[in-house]
């Protein structure tokens, strides 16, 4: 009793401190990992991603903040691991010091620009007609105003000078109306000095204009009455005026030349998420576009799935064009091939489609179908799906290949019921492909295996080929009337049989590096069994 | 006058193109991983046969460290292609180990099984080796020369060839100058 009153006095005062210490803690965690970005995620932090792996990172934090280290020092570990790329807040340092000073550099610069322009734009603006660089303009309308009965005006001519000369003879007479009224105490004085100023710069402006057209007709005449300055003057504004002019159409061009050049970029760089944890982020630049092909790849699934075959062909063939080593498309292609019936277009649309996957669950289990239900090629089938049983995970699709495969007869190449009618033994050639001992280093995993038969008196191309992906030495194969090459062609006499490993797995193409085996009694009748070949030469 | 202007206009104009240019040439999920040439964090993982096995202990040997996941398609993809380079190199001074990731201990035995994989596995339960790793896509592996230093990481699959490779350079500590890439998932 008197233990437990001690064990409870001791308790009691810890436990609030431990609470506290836990809450500051968590704080402390949520607080860091705010700052941090998850790494399956875009742009959520490891606070907020719901993911497995934030979750980890989320407690590696409390651990070693548990451990005693300091908040920066938690930072400090995960950039050491992840790289800057982790951090939301890029440093202040080295590189990354840019991300923070140019943005302000940029609006410190924007704002002094705009500045400027703004006091050069108001003193143009407030700057009279008649500035005081053309003050002697001015002292002439002045002058010019007092005795303009002596200006002879034609109302007839219509010409630009008489027009202008006119419009000079109007302000003149608006000048005199303006200083009667003044006179007559019709004007405040404020009002008077700005509208003479005003109708004296027009008029100043309106004896440039005639100055310049005197210029232009009597270049030759210039008098010390006119002047001097102005011809330099106009010739200034004019080369001036081409110049602003050249200014704004390079200035405008570059605009639209950016405007395009970024519309285009942003929108072939950006495309919408597809799952939580997709990227809107990518490009054409960046290789992880939603490119064209991928566009039409999209359009083509969803005709596919309304069984729109048109338009899914369409959307394909697009695709491919786009990208002809696209292996989804193939994929795809091969299904529509089959829906069709087409099922040798089908078969070689799956090829194609491994050819650039190998690894392609689709594809492989489009290949698997069609040489299940339309080619009876069990053996065939059954590697094909043995493979694509590998790659799935444990699960509903995976138990349904697994039943597919078991359901396969188990005889080897046709199966029981059918073998004897479609190709019985006697029309087949057995054997085991293994690599001599020497060579086994040079096995490529990846390759693809090419049992070849050539008829003795041919040399021409193949009767028949046998593609086998991904062999594990020693290979069992069967060779038979489903692998001639050209249909309605028999497979009967005695043929040459070779085989080989082919790095690229492509049957046309030999490689250095590959490997070859001939079966060494060639040729053999077709029907032979036990027709083991090596591969014993390297294709040099 | 004008060339001036000319060049002045560059010089503003340069810098922005180059940092768009910058933004829209870099594929925003990849991390460039700040290990190679750096020395292999230490850790201790129980293996699926019950014993334990530190990196501290194959200090001296070639290591080939494989984060891996039975839910992974390119992990199953590669699964044999390790198991023929183990069987190629494991009488060499080189070690296998695997790493199962974000799964569980069921079904990481299923795939060793269903793979025949000889090599030593554990199980990171608690993702603490991954983080230390840098891990974000899988499958990924990292190489580690015989004093302990990281020479090369390869994010998704890999094959035997490269593994076998890669391993030779690790023991002779070669490092290599970039990072590999092939299909990989992201964990979860």
């Amino acid at each position: 009793m008197l233990l437990r009153f001690f064990l409870i006095l001791y308790l009691l005062p810890l436990n609030p401190l431990l609470a506290a210490d836990a809450v500051d803690i968590d704080e402390q965690t949520r607080s860091i990992a705010q700052e941090l970005r998850c790494v399956v995620c875009q742009n959520l932090s490891v606070a907020d991603s719901p993911s497995e792996m934030a979750q980890q990172m989320r407690g590696v934090i409390r651990e070693q903040l548990r451990a005693g280290k300091t908040s920066q020092e938690v930072k400090d570990f995960f950039v050491s691991k992840y790289g800057e790329w982790v951090l939301l807040s890029p440093t202040t340092k080295g590189f990354s010091l840019l991300v923070w000073v140019l943005p302000f550099a940029v609006l410190v610069l924007g704002l002094g620009l705009a500045l400027w322009l703004l006091r050069r734009w108001s003193a143009n603006k407030t700057k009279p007609a008649g500035s005081p660089a053309d003050s002697e303009l001015l002292t002439r309308v002045r002058n010019d105003a007092s005795t303009s009965e002596s200006l002879a005006i034609d109302p007839e001519d219509s010409s630009p000078h008489a027009q202008l000369r006119q419009e000079r003879a109007r302000l003149y007479t608006e000048l005199k109306e303006l200083d009667f009224d003044y006179e007559a105490g019709k004007l405040a004085e404020s009002d008077y000095a700005t509208l003479k100023l005003d109708i004296e710069n027009k008029a100043a402006g309106v004896l440039q204009q005639l100055d310049s057209l005197a210029a232009r007709r009597t270049p030759a005449r210039r008098t010390t009455e006119q002047a001097p300055s102005a011809p330099k003057r106009l010739q200034s504004e004019k080369h001036k005026r081409s110049y602003r002019g050249w200014q704004l159409a390079t200035g405008g061009a570059f605009l639209l030349l950016f405007g395009l050049t970024l519309g285009i970029a942003l929108t072939n760089s950006l495309r919408s998420r597809e799952s939580a944890q997709d990227s809107i982020t990518g490009g054409f630049l960046t290789g992880t576009s939603e490119s064209a092909n991928t566009r039409f790849l999209q359009e083509g699934k969803s005709a596919f799935a309304k069984q729109d075959w048109p338009k899914a062909i369409e959307a394909f063939k697009q695709a491919l064009a786009a990208d002809p080593n696209q292996p989804e498309a193939h994929a795809y292609m091969g299904f529509i091939l089959l829906q069709a019936g087409h099922a040798d277009g089908a078969l070689l649309a799956f090829d194609k489609a491994l050819s650039q996957a190998p690894n392609f669950p689709m594809a492989l289990w489009g290949k698997g179908m069609v040489l299940l239900r339309d080619k009876q090629d069990y053996s065939g089938a059954r590697l094909v799906l043995g493979q694509l049983v590998q790659l799935l995970p444990p699960g509903a699709e995976r138990s349904e290949v697994e039943k597919t495969i078991k359901e396969l007869p188990p005889a080897e190449g046709k199966p029981q019921s059918q073998a004897t009618a479609a190709a019985p033994s006697g029309q087949q050639i057995i054997g085991r492909i293994s690599v001599d001992a020497k060579l086994k280093g040079n096995v490529d995993s990846q390759a693809t295996l090419f049992i070849i038969a050539r008829s003795d008196a041919s040399k021409g191309p193949p009767l028949a080929v046998k593609k086998i992906d991904r062999p594990v030495f020693p290979v069992s194969y069967s060779l038979g009337p489903e692998n001639v090459m050209m249909q309605g062609i028999p497979f009967t006499g005695r043929v040459s049989i070779t085989a080989r490993l082919d790095k690229d797995g492509n049957p046309t193409t030999r490689q250095p590096g590959d490997l070859t085996g001939d079966y060494k009694k060639n040729p053999v009748a077709v029907g032979s069994k036990n027709i083991d070949i090596v591969l014993d030469q390297v294709v040099q | 006058m004008a060339w001036r202007r000319f060049f002045i206009t560059v010089l503003l104009i340069a810098p922005v193109i180059w940092l768009l240019a910058f933004g829209f040439t870099r594929d925003a999920r990849y991390i460039t991983s700040p290990l190679l040439a750096k020395a292999a964090a230490p850790f201790t993982v129980t293996l699926f046969d019950g014993r334990k096995i530190s990196l501290n202990d194959l200090r001296g040997k070639a290591v080939f460290l494989n984060f891996w996941s039975s839910w992974c398609t390119p992990c199953r993809a590669e699964a044999k292609d390790l198991e023929a380079a183990w069987q190629q190199i494991k009488d060499k001074n080189m070690v296998f180990l695997g790493v199962a990731l974000q799964d569980t201990e069921k079904d990481s035995r299923a795939f060793l099984q269903e793979f025949n994989i000889s090599y030593p596995n554990g199980r990171d339960e608690t993702g603490k080796i991954a983080v230390d790793y840098g891990v974000w896509g899988i499958p990924e592996s990292f190489f580690i020369d015989p004093q302990g230093r990281i020479t090369y990481k390869h994010v998704g699959g890999i094959r035997a060839t490269l593994v076998n490779a890669k391993l030779e350079e690790a023991a002779r500590g070669i490092v290599s100058a970039k990072e590999g890439k092939e299909d990989y998932q992201p964990i979860r």
